[in-house]
């Protein structure tokens, strides 16, 4: 005997397809309507995360160099952390932030919780390792001639890491994008930390998760081209600029 | 000739292991010293020390007459002092803009810059080369735009390690021409070689690195001494 109560979903969701479609049009016509709680909420999401994105990307650029290029103690321990922390749950990330900045919290004084700062501070922690991660791999991989030949020729060693960051750009470039990635579209911390207040710290992902809870496919749609027509523009980019490279080299 | 830098017990290990142990290494300024010695006798290490750009366990420099700490000495070594690796790094830019790196590094002025680089890649006759990427160009050519983008800043010391190494026989006419013309420009030059024939004619001295030593070697034993080191080389 089928259980009733196992086949209704599947009923249920083979006669939605025609409500998605439709929902489909509708988030088009939301987008290009320019509804002003969908671009807060667009805007917000980028506004967020490329603040966290470009305060994590000068630091873990210095960092993975210096760990890619100088002999110190504890080297290697770091690199397994910061490998360690790329692939911690956004989540697990969340809640330590949460119970930091909770009014009980060693940080609660500072009454970031629910905030957009809170947001972008959780967000750093979430791309900081993997852009340390990514980038030592360029650092390592690296040409040390490249270093030398910009010292030997006068190059201050700041000027000498800008040089060396010209030359391994492509990898680098790399390494930012997917860290972007990872927090422009993760949901778990920014739901903790932001706690997905409309106009103040709702931002992509975590409209998407409560329009579709309640049922409202149009904007959980139109919220999801953003994020894939992003997607599709960073990687184009991406690869465009890489396939520049390789034509040069 | 007067005494350019002076260099007593330099010392430097690596891996627990004794590379170098030399007592006294001087170089004169317009002198130019062809610089021997096995597979990993520590050619590299010590050009690299020479130049700044390997700090030794232990060295006492004496620059220009003026003994100073190693960090005192390095700011001025660098500053008059150019290394070329064995194969030179070129930057991810035109051959221009290469030769223009170091111009730029010492606060040039573009337009300054971009009339020096003019002459010189004419001195090195490359100026057909000017806008290619220095990505694509052969060994020969990427060691005639190393060397053009050196002796634009105008070093004292230019240190070359292994400069014709696997090039084929017209780019080492080409290369020891270079340096022909690089030391009648009063610039003194160390060069690491195996190849003691192409540029023993510039050369005004031989040494030669052997358990981490420095010996003098006169005209006559160098030539016994590059056959006995190209033997060694290739035996397998």
């Amino acid at each position: 005997m089928v259980n009733s109560s196992f086949t209704q979903p599947l009923l249920k969701t083979s006669f939605r397809v025609n409500e998605i479609n439709q929902a489909s049009v509708a988030a088009f016509q939301l987008l290009i309507s320019g509804n002003s709680e969908i671009w807060h909420i667009i805007s917000l999401s980028f506004g967020v995360s490329l603040t966290a994105i470009l305060i994590a990307t000068p630091i873990a650029l210095i960092v993975s160099f210096f760990l890619a290029f100088f002999q110190f103690p504890l080297r290697r321990a770091l690199i397994s952390l910061f490998n360690t922390f790329m692939s911690v749950p956004a989540v697990i990330i969340g809640l330590t932030l949460y119970l930091l900045l909770s009014r009980s919290g060693p940080l609660g004084n500072l009454g970031l919780l629910f905030t957009s700062k809170a947001m972008v501070i959780g967000q750093i922690l979430l791309c900081f390792p993997l852009l340390v991660a990514m980038a030592h791999s360029s650092f390592q991989a690296a040409d040390r001639r490249a270093w030398e030949t910009a010292i030997t020729l006068g190059a201050k060693p700041w000027r000498a890491f800008f040089t060396l960051m010209y030359e391994l750009r492509f990898g680098l470039i790399a390494a930012v994008v997917a860290g972007f990635g990872r927090i422009i579209a993760e949901i778990g911390c920014s739901m903790m930390v932001g706690g997905n207040i409309l106009n103040a710290t709702r931002n992509i992902p975590t409209a998407i998760a409560l329009e579709t809870s309640k049922g409202e496919f149009a904007q959980g749609i139109a919220l999801g081209m953003v994020l894939l027509i992003l997607s599709l523009g960073l990687n184009a980019g991406v690869s465009i600029f890489q396939g520049r490279g390789e034509l040069q080299a | 000739m007067s005494r350019l830098i002076e260099y007593h017990d330099v010392r430097i290990s690596l891996a627990k292991k004794q590379i170098l142990n030399i007592d006294k290494l001087t170089v004169d300024s317009q002198q130019c010293t062809l610089l021997t010695g096995r597979n990993g006798s520590g050619k590299t290490t010590l050009l690299k020390i020479i130049s700044g750009l390997l700090k030794p366990s232990h060295a006492c420099v004496h620059y220009q007459g003026l003994q100073m700490s190693w960090p005192q000495a390095k700011t001025y070594i660098q500053r008059d002092t150019i290394y070329l690796h064995q194969q030179p790094y070129l930057f991810d830019a035109s051959v221009a803009d290469n030769i223009a790196y170091g111009l730029y590094r010492s606060g040039e002025s573009k337009a300054c810059a971009h009339k020096k680089v003019a002459q010189a890649l004419d001195w090195a006759d490359l100026t057909h080369l000017a806008h290619r990427s220095a990505k694509q160009l052969s060994g020969g050519e990427k060691q005639r735009v190393a060397l053009t983008r050196a002796r634009i800043l105008s070093p004292r010391l230019l240190l070359l390690d292994e400069p014709t190494a696997s090039m084929d026989s017209d780019a080492k006419l080409q290369t020891s021409a270079l340096l022909q013309r690089l030391k009648s420009e009063g610039i003194s030059i160390i060069i690491s070689s195996h190849e003691a024939h192409t540029v023993n004619k510039i050369a005004d001295r031989h040494l030669l690195i052997e358990d981490g030593q420095i010996q003098l070697l006169s005209q006559a034993s160098l030539s016994d001494k590059v056959t006995q080191l190209n033997t060694a080389r290739n035996t397998p």
